[in-house]
């Protein structure tokens, strides 16, 4: 009990300093890490500053890093909240936010305004994301009702669909639309700016928000529907706004930032690990930890070469170990 | 129960009004401010997104992300303004030639932060360029460019008049132009002195092009090969269209390529393209006349070497030429005109 509190003090009391430790983290050689100590410090107490080159310095720290950072965290963040809603409503360990089909047809969004410049590629991949999940929901929904079986095959079915029509632009592609089209879907934070982070907030903060004012709800929810009718709950509109939360603040993180693999499944499972299965607490615990998780990763990823490696590889390289990890240690499930 | 409800409702709508406040103030007010002064600048150039940059003086730090145009900046003698490059300069083929050229790639003191798409921003920010070059197509890695102030020249290739128009405009914002256009001269009368040998050539041939991505992609009419091709005397086999096509094996036999011209290929050559079985009723197979050519840096299609590919092609598909076209000798005219360097010290003997 004392570890679980002292655990959540750290959740909730690391995610500022190491938002303003990762300012100054980064490859560039004309400004290192204690340069961009003294310049953060100097910029928050209002003193004077006497770097040299401070203008680029400036850039770099408020133009380069920090919407990247932010964009680290809120794309984190978002991916394990989702992830964590979509377990408890689907009662099942194994679902993620790509399971509804988001992950395929926002990379065919974002793969046809590439291919054949339709819309922006942000715009295109919200669009085709969302398109996708309605289209599995419709798909499953059969006498007004959505079983969470034919919910997650129908998910599977449209999935193909959109991997399939995915791999139909990339035959049509020259090669250099078709490079860019699969560094797209391997996920990277590396050209976030104020713009993508700009557009990616509004929708991931509401979703976010949704989840958080249901936490009560999806604990009721993950014991069954007809649990859920006895609590004075319907199960029916509770799962859509569930899905509708998720779907809105997944396909606006996954538009910007690409595909960061099994994010929103790890993730979940390792906060259920550390703090138990109640959303009460999870909910905003899976915010925080994923969001400073991601951080930490992306971290290493602009760091550690000169060019940019994307996110989703160092997601699994870094993620899937400390996942099996934990496994080993504790019990994978819900208790 | 109803005042549990107005409760959560205010608090959900006090939340929700609190994270737009925090967005307001802290994110959408840091957005750079995108009005865009029109300005008369000295220097204009409009690049292959039809985007027009300007500079009141002539650059003086480029990074060039892009092989084939860093070769083009060499040409122009362009060497020292080239603060950055492309990571695959230092580990690709090209880097032999490049290293001979430039003690500074030799030395790897010019910085790489970047291919393709993964360019790291913040890096390349740190070496304050002028200008960036890169492909047309990186539309992420050029909005991220352009939105923190950095002028960037997107390239895109499909003609040889397109690699003309990018030498000029790299005269142009270098301000070396007299040297562009001696450059796009040289290259004109050499295609021009090819044409005349062509008088010779009764039957044109038709050519299969194979890229080094496998037997079956090759290009179609609308492609730099098809312009390599046709400028060789020769016909693309390839009827359909597109810069770069998958086709199928029937589709091969069907046209029956007189020749067969091989992308530089790290993997096959032209005997293993003999072996293969299916291509052996083809015309190119049975006639012993598939050719491959001879290295990524001397035949680069989007440079202006490119006569050479043509030369090779023309040498190869038409044997009466044989003693007309002597390569070593148009190697050396390559590093000597092209370049301004001794050849000597470049190719090996």
């Amino acid at each position: 009990m004392r570890n679980k509190r002292t655990l959540l003090f750290f959740m909730f009391a690391l995610p500022l300093p190491l938002i303003l430790l990762s300012l100054c983290v980064g490859p560039s050689q004309l400004i290192d890490f204690q340069k961009s100590i003294i310049y953060i410090f100097n910029f928050l107490t209002g003193s004077t500053s006497s770097v040299q080159d401070e203008t680029i310095i400036q850039t770099i720290i408020f133009d380069v890093r920090l919407p990247r950072v932010l964009m680290a965290f809120i794309a984190g963040g978002t991916l394990a909240v989702s992830g964590a809603g979509l377990q408890a409503i689907f009662r099942n360990p194994l679902v993620s936010p790509y399971i509804l089909g988001l992950s395929s047809g926002a990379a065919f969004g974002a793969a046809f305004s590439l291919a054949f410049g339709f819309l922006v590629v942000q715009a295109s991949a919200f669009l085709f994301g969302v398109i996708a999940v309605v289209f599995s929901y419709l798909a499953a929904m059969r006498h007004k009702e959505v079983s969470v079986v034919s919910l997650i095959l129908a998910g599977i079915i449209v999935s193909g669909i959109f991997t399939a029509l995915l791999t139909v632009v990339q035959f049509l592609s020259d090669p250099f639309k078709l490079q860019t089209i699969v560094h797209w879907t391997m996920g990277n934070l590396h050209n976030t700016g104020w713009q993508s982070v700009n557009t990616t907030f509004i929708p991931a903060a509401i979703g976010v928000i949704v989840l958080f004012f249901m936490r009560w709800k999806l604990n009721v929810l993950s014991l069954g529907d007809d649990e859920a009718r006895t609590s004075g709950l319907n199960p029916t509109y509770g799962k859509l706004i569930v899905l509708i939360a998720v779907t809105l603040a997944s396909s606006a993180v996954v538009s910007s930032v690409g595909i960061i693999g099994l994010y929103g499944l790890i993730v979940p499972h390792m906060v259920r690990m550390m703090i138990g299965p109640d959303n009460k607490v999870a909910i905003p615990v899976n915010f925080l930890f994923g969001g400073m998780f991601l951080l930490v990763i992306d971290n290493f990823s602009r760091t550690v070469a000169s060019f940019e490696i994307p996110i989703g590889i160092f997601t699994m390289l870094l993620g899937a170990p400390f996942f099996l990890y934990l496994m080993k240690k504790s019990k994978i499930g819900w208790g | 129960m109803v005042n549990t409800k107005i409760k959560n409702l205010f608090i959900f709508c006090s939340t929700l009004t609190g994270v737009l406040l925090l967005y307001y103030f802290f994110i959408y007010n840091n957005q750079p401010a995108i009005s865009a002064k029109e300005q008369n600048y000295e220097i204009e150039v409009t690049d292959f997104r039809g985007k027009t940059i300007g500079f009141n003086k002539p650059v003086e730090r480029i990074v060039c992300l892009i092989e084939s145009a860093l070769t083009g900046l060499y040409m122009l003698e362009a060497n020292d303004l080239v603060v950055g490059v492309s990571t695959n300069i230092y580990d690709s083929s090209v880097f032999d030639y490049y290293a001979k050229i430039d003690p500074k790639i030799k030395n790897k003191e010019i910085p790489a932060y970047g291919n393709w798409d993964f360019v790291n921003i913040e890096s390349v920010i740190s070496l304050q360029p002028d200008l960036v070059i890169m492909w047309a197509s990186q539309v992420e890695a050029i909005n991220a460019l352009e939105s923190r102030g950095i002028p960037v020249y997107g390239v895109m290739l499909h003609s040889f008049e397109d690699v003309y128009k990018e030498i000029r405009d790299f005269g142009i914002l270098t301000g070396k132009n007299e040297r562009a256009e001696y450059l796009v001269e040289y290259s004109k009368n050499q295609i021009s002195e090819l044409k005349k040998l062509q008088k010779n050539i009764d039957k044109k041939k038709s050519v299969y092009f194979m890229w080094a991505q496998g037997p079956l992609e090759t290009s179609g009419r609308s492609s730099t090969v098809n312009e390599l091709i046709t400028l060789a005397g020769a016909k693309n086999a390839c009827i359909y269209p597109d810069e770069h096509i998958t086709v199928n094996l029937e589709k091969v036999i069907e046209w029956n390529p007189d020749v067969i011209l091989m992308w530089y290929n790290k993997k096959l050559n032209s005997n293993d393209i003999l072996k293969l079985s299916g291509w052996r009723n083809i015309n190119a197979v049975k006639n012993n006349a598939v050719f491959e050519l001879p290295s990524v840096f001397l035949s680069d299609l989007w440079t202006l070497k490119f006569p050479f590919a043509i030369q090779f092609l023309m040498k190869s598909a038409y044997p009466q030429l044989q003693h007309e076209i002597n390569l070593q000798y148009e190697k050396q005219k390559i590093f000597r005109y092209l370049y301004n360097h001794n050849p000597e010290e470049i190719i090996e003997k």
